[in-house]
């Protein structure tokens, strides 16, 4: 994968990831998508930082989906408002995928969006669209 | 991933009616591919997340404070809604506590039609009666379709209940037809009595 737009997806991670260390919030990544994102540290690290725009292993899309539900829950984890969750969360799929699969990914969460009330029911909400992208 | 559901403390909670719940939730990943988990959910009763591909587990997140009838009618609500295709994928149900959105008002209007039909093994679909055990009664249904009726129905078999375990009669009736007849009339209307929707007679003519 290519992404599409360095520094605006390395300040998407920057925002989602709010106080929290980069290695911090890289053990937190492995940890949210149960070891399937096939990134290793430093790359994952030099994407955060818009140091690279190359992120070879990363090979399928189902990955950077993980990476964007797993970068939201993240954001809700820090306290950041339901819309930087959203916007950032929303940015970053796009730079990774493109417009047309983040698109219609996003879909979803644009129609739930107003039936969510809360941060605490947006992270429900993520971590069980995350689940279903998970390797059975 | 294994159905994860925390076990809910609700007083008074009859065990028939949990156990039922269990039932019925284990049918539900085996016949659906619906995997449920209880969590916090402020203001949402529920949650059905779709995956991209056909065949893969569904994951239902059900909100804590809702009770094990109110869990049986939303999982025959949902087996409706499958029925009736709406579980697209990357399309997430959801069930609030308040009014639907007018986007989905139509689609959960429907999902009770034939949720009601489902669940008194009414409904004239296969898929229907395929995806969900109904139960036909010609005594509760019309006891049932009316609030006082929910209502006394309700009294009467918790004092019934309350008879059984306070004259010992479990050591005479444990396992007899009339013991098994009032368990699932005291489901059947815990159920009917956190869903009303499910008592109200009309018949779902849907077909296809």
């Amino acid at each position: 994968m290519r992404l599409q737009d360095r520094e605006r997806v390395s300040k998407a991670i920057r925002t989602l990831r709010g106080d929290r260390s980069l290695d911090s919030l890289v053990d937190r990544i492995y940890e949210i998508t149960e070891g399937s994102v096939s990134l290793d540290r430093a790359t994952l690290q030099r994407v955060a930082t818009g140091r690279t725009r190359v992120t070879r292993a990363i090979d399928s899309p189902e990955d950077c989906v993980r990476l964007y539900f797993a970068l939201m829950i993240i954001g809700c984890e820090e306290e950041l408002t339901l819309a930087e969750v959203v916007g950032e969360g929303r940015t970053m799929l796009a730079g990774f995928v493109g417009e047309p699969l983040a698109t219609l990914v996003f879909a979803d969460l644009r129609r739930t969006l107003p039936k969510l009330t809360d941060l605490r029911t947006l992270r429900e909400y993520l971590e069980e669209g995350l689940r279903v992208w998970l390797p059975t | 991933m294994a159905a994860d559901v925390t076990p809910v403390a609700v007083p008074a909670e009859s065990n028939t009616v949990r156990a039922e719940e269990e039932r019925l939730r284990g049918m539900l990943e085996e016949r659906l591919g619906i995997r449920t988990r209880v969590a916090s959910l402020p203001g949402t009763r529920a949650l059905l997340v779709s995956p991209l591909a056909g065949g893969m587990p569904k994951g239902l997140v059900v909100d804590r404070s809702v009770s094990a009838a109110e869990r049986i009618s939303l999982y025959v609500h949902l087996a409706a809604h499958i029925a009736l295709k709406h579980d697209l994928p990357l399309i997430t149900i959801v069930e609030s506590r308040g009014d639907v959105t007018s986007g989905d008002e139509h689609n959960h209007r429907d999902a009770d039609r034939l949720a009601r039909a489902m669940w008194w093994g009414t409904s004239a679909r296969a898929d229907g009666r395929e995806l969900w055990p109904g139960r036909r009664s010609r005594i509760l249904r019309p006891l049932l379709s009316s609030r006082p009726g929910r209502i006394g129905l309700r009294v009467l078999l918790l004092v019934l209940r309350r008879l059984y375990y306070a004259a010992r009669a479990r050591r005479l009736l444990e396992g007899t037809a009339v013991a098994r007849s009032l368990r699932d009339a005291l489901c059947v209307t815990a159920v009917v009595c956190a869903a009303p929707e499910l008592g109200a007679i009309r018949r779902y003519s849907g077909s296809g």
